[in-house]
């Protein structure tokens, strides 16, 4: 139960939305499916005086533009992205990541935007406060860091732990971003910041419009995987995702783009690792190579009682893994064509 | 006569239709008039002095219709358990410092949740913050932070004990002495809870003399005890109604605070309170299980026999006695039933911490104990070159066996549970074959077995249960039982026994249950013996009543009453069916000629009908039950080798239930208690630090879904059977199954990857860093043997 008053407006329309917003300052919230935000109020950890509800405004089906891109609608829900014949059969890797999200409530309710805009997590964090962390943290707005105690008032160890950010970062993927003063387009990596207490690159009055995701040229090939410890209703201890290129031959790689999420801040890309594989043949060592890297460049924040260690004993396996599980599915596809 | 109708069979819930369809009512659906919105405000510390309380400002805010402190309550304390060693030890609300963090200290009523929760945060509290601890080795020791005095009569060398218990038989040292192999090791368990999906609620309204209360709970008797002790009223002004239960585990017996608060609130008021716990506080101020720490000292022959066994249990009992003390005297039964153990030394503390207070769950303590002794079984069993059967089988009690407490195992017994389940999951074949010749790839099999026992209905307040049974004029019966169902189908089963005492549809039989007014006392779901007490109690009941329906049948087809038989609520004669007469004929006749007896039968239960007395908590003297299961376990697991990630891929348990009422209620505690052991083994941690909960919610407190779920199967050895008209005996199967496939799964991890584990869960990260000590001795005794002599 919420245990505070709030306003809730209803927009028809992003634009009326996003007015509606900016005349808040910032006391203000867009409510889309809810999944994120409502426990957020619940937790009070956000007490906004102001909800505009997004309910009201019917998202545009997925298309595939005239370059070959596909457009998704921020306000698409998870459960129609991973069902859409045309996202599985476009981008697989997108229906994928949807699919691993929450529970299947979740996924009737949340939103592909909303999912990119969740908030960052922290088991201190994400309770309520009303006899246990009392006394506000940093992200709350306080003087006080529960995990990491010694951690200077800028610096916030909380993860990002959405399943489809590293998805749409692996697939080259950009947001549409309507503001008061129109539109614009970032690519969805720039979307975040990195910095825990602020995780977003978004100001107050913007919301996110649309996903765009560029075509796939041929030789494109990917592998996801989500680390958990029951496999379902739960976020990642680690998310995996990665695209390859590969040449004509099948086993060159000519680029490479890993992202890992859920470990840190925001989701990460080792730009190194991604490197080492370019215009190199893919064989084992080489992907273990990479995967080792990884899990040392990204070096995890211990979350969720998992150590950073067994993060990056996590991170190392399942991302050889993946890079193999990507090859394989090139190959399958070359078979059967 | 002989053939069963009802009894054996898998008949269907009573309680089915109404759940599935929503019409059951649990205690926050019901709705009265005028309700009152209850908060309790709780600690923020996990050990510290209250210097000063002042209410004034909430009470002085609009809404706010009462609000309470300990100063408002008549100081009576109360405790899971009541004796003149173990007096009640807590208040209803703290008096003058707070030891767990969510601990109760005041509580208030309001008209509605934003009014009440903005009510809490203005009572002003002047803190002294005082030091705390957390671990039980560290709170045992002197100097060690005072939370409670020691209890008086435990050792002088340590601090924070909240009980004891010792017992020993045999020679300890001379049977190590006489022993050709001994081993000690030290085992350890993560805090665990509950996960009961409908949380506490409690639902209380006075009406001038009588205070009604709802509350979800596993004993209304019990309740009504607790409450009207605390709240100093008759037992006759408080009248705990019948809901419906969304599950407990052991999460719902005692009295809680929010009862007292609900309770004393309504009092206060005039209308009616309701407090309805949030799953945060749940997790973070309200009871979860022991984690004990055992240490296993165990002496054997070369042929696997046990010598001498030495046990010290420690229990993290968190900041109230609770059921701690039960734990440790529990720990002790759980050592000593499934095999013969010639000499014996046992030693349990239990020990306060300021974490918040232990409550039975699910096997109460077993689990812990029977993972610890299978686990080293195994390591005894490897070492001295014998197989897991065969140890096991050596030492398994047999039927008729005398326990040490005076018990006996009656016609039940480990061995042919033990041999039945070697035998229907191959293990003899199967286990040690991926360590062998280890498959191609990074998953491993493994497979593992555990034992286990579990005592039945043992005497605790209370203590016995007695039924009515109504004959309705149609034929038709009402049950009047205080036995309450909590989703394990009590109401199910007794009307099975009734229906087949009296030869009645299960159509005809109502129960009206649960409720302290209107329904005899019942010994509660929560001791492992309802179907046995509470069934045997209907059983008599029923019985009583077909005994009135046959002597007035015979006084009116003027026959003997051994030449009568009842079927489809008609009396019938043996040899001449045509003469008959149907229950409302008898019924009719029975209020014409016996003076206007409407035939009522009475029954009553206890289990050990002759033993007037309680086993001792202290020192374990004392019978305990007549009814002892018994059973076998085995889990097959895969391991991921280069992640570490584990799964349970079948179970097999093998159990003595004596017989089964209903198969498939006993199937399904069976693969509940499977469901529930493989997130013990997995998954599921209550995190703390410095006693605050870290993952107080459903998503970081991971219990298995559907999809962790494995293959359970089961079969039952039957050792008893059910005649009309005669006493029977059934025996436990709802908590006792969730031990043996615990340890199994341990045993099956240390089968598939020789990474021996000596605290659950068996977590990912356990798991490699076992893998890879073992890489590193062996790249030890590689080099080694590398080098030049």
């Amino acid at each position: 139960m919420i245990l505070f008053d709030f306003d809730y407006e209803r927009a028809d329309t992003l634009e009326q939305a996003v007015a509606l917003l900016a005349r808040l300052q910032g006391d203000a919230r867009a409510l889309a499916g809810g999944t994120d935000l409502l426990p957020g109020m619940r937790m009070e950890n956000i007490r906004p005086g102001l909800l505009v509800s997004l309910s009201g405004i019917e998202p545009e089906a997925p298309q595939v533009l005239a370059d070959g891109s596909i457009r998704i609608d921020a306000l698409t829900r998870l459960a129609t992205l991973e069902n859409s014949e045309l996202v599985r059969r476009v981008v697989p890797m997108l229906a994928q990541s949807a699919h691993v999200v929450g529970g299947n409530q979740i996924r009737q309710m949340g939103t592909l935007g909303g999912n990119l805009c969740q908030e960052v997590r922290c088991l201190h964090l994400d309770q309520k406060h009303d006899y246990q962390f009392v006394a506000p943290c940093y992200k709350r707005g306080g003087t006080c860091c529960y995990p990491f105690p010694r951690n200077a008032p800028e610096v916030c160890w909380s993860v990002y732990m959405s399943d489809i950010a590293p998805a749409l970062i692996a697939l080259n993927a950009q947001v549409e971003i309507l503001g008061e003063t129109g539109t614009r387009r970032i690519d969805v990596e720039a979307l975040f910041t990195g910095n825990g207490l602020k995780p977003l690159a978004l100001s107050q009055a913007e919301l996110l419009r649309a996903v765009l995701i560029p075509a796939a040229a041929p030789g494109f090939t990917w592998g996801f995987h989500k680390s958990t410890v029951r496999g379902g209703l739960e976020f990642g201890m680690a998310v995996l995702a990665v695209a390859l290129q590969l040449a004509e031959d099948g086993r060159t790689c000519t680029d490479a783009r890993i992202v890992v999420g859920a470990v840190r801040e925001g989701p990460v890309r080792p730009v190194a690792a991604e490197r080492s594989l370019i215009g190199k043949t893919l064989d084992e060592e080489r992907m273990e190579q990479a995967a080792a890297d990884t899990s040392r460049v990204v070096n995890p924040l211990p979350h969720h009682g998992f150590s950073k260690r067994h993060l990056m004993d996590n991170i190392r396996v399942h991302l050889r893994r993946t890079l193999a599980r990507a090859l394989q599915r090139a190959r399958d596809q070359e078979a059967g064509r | 006569m002989s053939e069963l109708n009802y009894v054996g069979k898998s008949v269907k819930r009573k309680d089915g239709p109404d759940k599935v369809t929503g019409k059951a009512v649990y205690t926050q659906d019901v709705r009265l008039p005028n309700t009152l919105i209850g908060r309790i405000l709780r600690s923020p510390h996990p050990h510290a002095r209250i210097l000063r309380i002042d209410t004034s400002r909430a009470r002085a805010l609009p809404g706010v219709k009462a609000v309470i402190t300990v100063e408002d309550t008549k100081g009576i304390k109360h405790g899971f358990v009541e004796t003149p060693r173990y007096p009640p030890d807590q208040e209803v609300l703290a008096r003058g410092k707070v030891v767990h963090v969510g601990e109760e200290i005041a509580a208030l009523a309001a008209v509605d949740q934003i009014t009440a929760q903005k009510a809490l945060g203005l009572i002003d509290i002047e803190w002294e913050i005082l030091p705390a601890v957390f671990e039980p080795e560290d709170a045992m020791r002197p100097g060690a932070p005072e939370i409670h005095p020691n209890h008086p009569k435990a050792p002088r060398e340590f601090a924070n004990i909240g009980g004891t218990t010792e017992t020993q038989w045999g020679d300890i040292e001379k049977g190590f002495a006489e022993s050709d192999y001994v081993r000690e090791d030290r085992f350890e368990c993560q805090l665990r809870t509950h996960g009961y999906l409908e949380p506490h609620v409690t639902l209380a309204h006075w009406e001038s003399d009588k205070l009604n209360v709802w509350t979800s709970s596993m004993g209304v008797f019990v309740k009504r005890a607790k409450l009207a002790k605390v709240l100093d009223l008759p037992y006759s002004s408080v009248r705990i109604h019948k809901t419906y239960v969304g599950g407990t585990f052991g999460g719902k017996i005692d009295l809680y605070s929010h009862e007292y608060c609900a309770s004393r609130l309504s009092m206060i008021t005039g209308r009616p309170v309701q407090i309805t716990a949030s799953r945060e506080e749940i997790f973070s101020a309200y009871r979860h299980a022991q984690p004990l720490i055992l240490e296993i000292k165990t002496g054997v022959k070369k042929d696997g026999t046990l010598v001498a066994q030495r046990i010290r249990a420690i229990n993290n009992a968190g900041a109230f006695r609770g059921s701690g003390v039960v734990v440790i005297f529990l720990a002790w039964g759980f050592t000593m039933i499934p095999y013969r153990i010639p000499n014996l030394k046992y030693e349990g503390f239990s020990v306060y911490t300021n974490h918040t207070v232990r409550a039975p769950q699910r096997g109460h303590g077993a689990p812990k104990v029977r993972f610890a002794i299978e686990s080293q079984m195994d390591m005894i069993a490897e070492a001295l070159g014998i197989d897991p059967i065969t140890i096991r089988m050596r030492n398994a009690r047999e039927p008729g066996e005398q326990l040490p407490n005076g018990d006996n195992t009656h016609r039940g017994g480990l061995a042919a549970c033990v041999a039945l389940a070697a035998e229907k999951s191959d293990f003899l074949a199967k286990v040690g074959r991926d360590r062998a010749s280890p498959p191609k790839g990074t998953l491993r099999r493994g497979i593992g077995i555990g034992a286990s026992a579990y005592m039945g209905g043992t005497l605790i307040y209370p203590n016995g249960s007695a039924v009515i049974v109504k004959m309705n004029d149609d034929g038709s019966a009402i049950v009047l039982t205080g036995a309450i169902d909590i989703g394990q189908g009590s109401e199910t089963v007794i009307s099975q026994i009734v229906a087949e005492e009296l030869s009645i549809g299960m159509d005809d039989v109502k129960i009206i249950s649960s409720d302290t007014d209107t329904t005899p006392q019942d010994i509660g779901a929560w001791i492992s013996g309802m179907t046995y007490v509470t069934g045997n109690a209907a059983r008599q009941a029923a019985g009583r009543a077909r005994e009135k329906l046959l002597q007035v049948a015979s006084e009116k087809m003027g026959a003997e009453v051994e030449n009568l038989v009842l079927k489809d609520k008609m009396v019938y004669h043996r040899l001449n069916p045509e003469l008959k007469m149907s229950y409302r004929e008898v019924i009719a006749a029975s209020v014409a000629t016996h003076r206007g007896d409407t035939i009522i039968g009475e029954g009553f239960w206890r289990t050990m009908r002759d033993e007037p007395t309680h086993p001792s908590l202290a020192t374990t003297k004392g019978r305990w039950t007549e009814n002892y299961a018994f059973s076998a376990q085995v889990a097959e697991v895969e391991v991921d080798i280069e992640t570490g990630e584990a799964r349970l891929v079948k179970a097999l348990t093998v159990h003595d239930c004596g017989f089964p009422i209903n198969p498939q209620l006993v199937k399904g505690q069976v693969d509940g208690q499977i469901s529930m052991a493989l997130g013990h083994a997995f998954m599921e941690e209550v995190l703390t630090k410095d006693g605050y909960t870290l993952n107080p919610n459903w998503l970081d407190y991971r219990m298995p879904t559907i999809h962790n779920m494995a293959i359970s199967e089961d079969a039952d050895v039957i050792t008893e059977q059910y005649r009309v008209g005669q006493p029977y005996r059934t025996k436990e199967v709802g908590e006792g199954l969730i031990s043996g496939i615990l340890a199994a799964m341990g045993n099956a991890v240390y089968d598939a990857t020789g990474v021996r584990l000596y605290s659950t869960p068996f977590s990912a990260e356990k798991i490699l860093a076992g893998l890879r000590a073992l890489e590193y001795a062996a790249k030890k005794v590689r080099s080694a043997s590398k080098a030049p002599a």
